[in-house]
């Protein structure tokens, strides 16, 4: 039990790092790494919500097999997500109001984050039960924050370097992911046990 | 925008608004799931008899077996083809994903074919599982079995050596579970 | 009503992945064979085109502080519908887009088209925008794909082309081959993995902004060339 769960946690945050080897919440990526700051609280946000998703999104999907609904998962997770973050916006604002200035922008975004939707497609895919799920829905988001604040550091020193002018902007930025992520593939041999 | 107080018969309206597109769109669904059901399951009980057949040829019925679910967790499936073997259905995880293969196992313990059901393998690398030059290769090994890369002598994929790895442990483990029944 | 503009806009000068920058995580993960990107491509282009249509008939009953979650149920509906679709009918596709069909949800330029364009526009323009935006999209993931299986495997079209005993065709089912341009082992494999599409669409981009800048400085140069030429005939 502790081995597999070990396996999956390693798994999401290096070996299959969601940015880096599997595209998912790409966008947000790309978008929100400008600065270091807003790079940890737009992970931090990211894991949280697919922490409380995958929990949830278990009993859901438990709930549509028992009655038979199971094509109708894609439109439950996703409604379930957009409440999700709807209220954990509204208590954020109510109890830990420094936390809700922190992430305030990002909240609304995470809706539309593949990331989130990923991991819980992932895990119904991958027969995960509850703990399983819950794991990779953490670690997964994990992976992200950790791939999102190194690639906010790189990006902040982008401006000191010499690249054609084409590239300008967002094409420096993906070739400069697309170099992590051939980092992060010197994991991929990695194992367990 | 939740902080404006709003009559309650506005919040009302736009529930029930939500509520009736979302009651469409689920009535929709159900009516295209109902004309499909049947296909998606034709299909996958198609893809599970063809790769059955592929790795065990046999004429009569494959008959499910019971094996130590304990013991080996991957394994779905053991079922007996008379005679011939065993064919041995296992979800694992491959370098992506999970992958669900089936491999047959004649008499005395040996791979008599490989054939994967379901995987969703990186294509153009890990999705290579499928192709037959690498499931060809397990034809006729026996327990033990470990990819070229590691010293063995099931074919490694280039660059997808952690799937191919997979399947050679799954390989394995489909033997034991065979040699564990007894 | 302008569709040669629409057309024009959908795909090139606002292309959804190249120039509005949206929908890039599906655009660098499945673009490893060209049956992969023909088929996400048209799925993406008949449920833009679909979401589009319905939303548009709708904008005036959807409530605007609900409109988000409108148009995900809506989206989310179509998505699946063609998800069910595939998997009856397309079993092959299905099974190597896996999990990035039911991600179409979450594909922003479905949801950013619905927000900028078809809330505001009645039906038949909406429903031009979903074909050109759905076609500019597939274009780029046609050029990726290209791109990243011939210098990966040195194949061309893989599961749609192969040649068989010196005759062409063409297969819809994803078993084909491919076209072989050269021997598998001087590919670099490099491109089909992660950091191979991250390359592309890099190279991709940055020719769009080379493109775009010389065509804003020749048009600026020959406004330029124009006015002057209003001065000489005024001052003569």
């Amino acid at each position: 039990m502790f081995d597999s769960v070990l396996t999956i946690a390693l798994g999401a945050i290096l070996i299959n790092n969601f940015i880096f080897s599997q595209f998912l919440g790409c966008c947000p990526f790309l978008g929100c790494s400008t600065k270091i700051d807003t790079a940890l609280g737009m992970g931090l946000a990211v894991t949280f919500v697919m922490g409380l998703a995958s929990a949830i999104c278990y009993a859901v999907n438990m709930l549509l097999i028992a009655l038979e609904l199971e094509y109708m998962s894609t439109l439950a997770f996703i409604l379930v997500i957009a409440v999700l973050v709807q209220f954990v916006e509204m208590f954020l604002k109510k109890s830990v109001p420094s936390l809700y200035t922190a992430l305030g922008i990002f909240l609304p975004l995470i809706t539309t984050n593949c990331a989130v939707l990923g991991v819980v497609l992932l895990n119904v895919q991958n027969n995960y039960n509850f703990i399983e799920s819950v794991v990779y829905g953490i670690t997964g988001g994990l992976g992200f924050l950790v791939a999102i604040v190194l690639f906010a550091s790189v990006r902040d020193r982008l401006q000191f370097a010499d690249y054609p002018e084409s590239f300008d902007g967002f094409p420096i930025a993906l070739v400069t992911a697309g170099l992590l992520a051939l980092a992060f593939m010197g994991f991929s041999g990695m194992k367990i046990g | 925008m939740a902080e404006t107080k709003r009559a309650p018969n506005q919040i009302v309206k736009l529930a029930l608004v939500l509520f009736l597109v979302s009651a469409i769109v689920s009535g929709v669904l159900g009516v295209v799931n109902m004309f499909t059901k049947d296909r998606i399951a034709e299909l996958e009980a198609q893809a599970r008899a063809e790769a059955y057949n592929a790795v065990l040829p046999w004429d009569g019925e494959y008959v499910n077996v019971e094996y130590d679910k304990e013991a080996f967790e991957t394994v779905d499936a053991i079922a007996q083809a008379g005679d011939e073997g065993w064919v041995v259905e296992l979800t694992f995880s491959g370098a992506q994903s999970s992958i669900t293969a089936a491999f047959g196992v004649a008499a005395d313990y040996t791979i008599t074919g490989a054939s994967v059901i379901s995987h969703a393998e990186t294509s153009g690398l890990g999705a290579k599982i499928v192709e037959e030059g690498f499931l060809s290769s397990f034809v006729g090994q026996s327990e033990g079995m470990a990819v070229t890369k590691d010293g063995g002598t099931v074919d490694s994929i280039t660059a997808a050596t952690i799937s191919s790895r997979a399947m050679a442990n799954a390989a394995n483990t489909a033997i034991a579970a065979v040699k564990a029944l007894g | 009503m302008n569709l040669k503009k629409q057309f024009t806009e959908g795909l090139i000068t606002n292309n959804p992945v190249l120039v509005q920058r949206i929908g890039l995580c599906s655009t660098m993960a499945i673009t490893t064979m060209f049956f992969n990107g023909i088929g996400m491509g048209l799925s993406v282009l008949i449920i833009l085109t679909c979401c589009n249509v319905v939303i548009s008939a709708m904008r005036k009953a959807i409530p605007n502080d609900i409109r988000l979650a409108m148009f995900v149920v809506v989206i989310a509906g179509f998505v699946t519908i063609v998800d069910l679709l595939l998997q009856a009918f397309v079993p092959a596709l299905s099974a190597s887009l896996g999990v990035f069909i039911p991600l179409i949800v979450v594909n922003c330029i479905i949801i950013g088209r619905a927000e900028a364009f078809c809330q505001k526009e009645p039906v038949v323009p909406s429903f031009f925008d979903g074909i050109f935006q759905g076609i500019g999209y597939t274009l780029v993931l046609l050029c990726m794909c290209i791109i990243r299986e011939l210098l990966g495997s040195g194949t061309f079209g893989a599961g749609v082309f192969e040649i068989v005993d010196g005759s062409f065709r063409a297969v819809l089912d994803g078993s084909a081959a491919g076209i072989r341009i050269f021997p598998e082992e001087f590919g670099a494999t490099i491109m089909i993995m992660p950091f191979g599409g991250f390359l592309t669409l890099a190279c991709l981009l940055a020719a769009m902004q080379y493109a775009l800048r010389k065509s804003a400085e020749k048009k600026e140069a020959a406004a330029r060339a124009a006015k002057v030429e209003v001065v000489k005939e005024a001052a003569e």
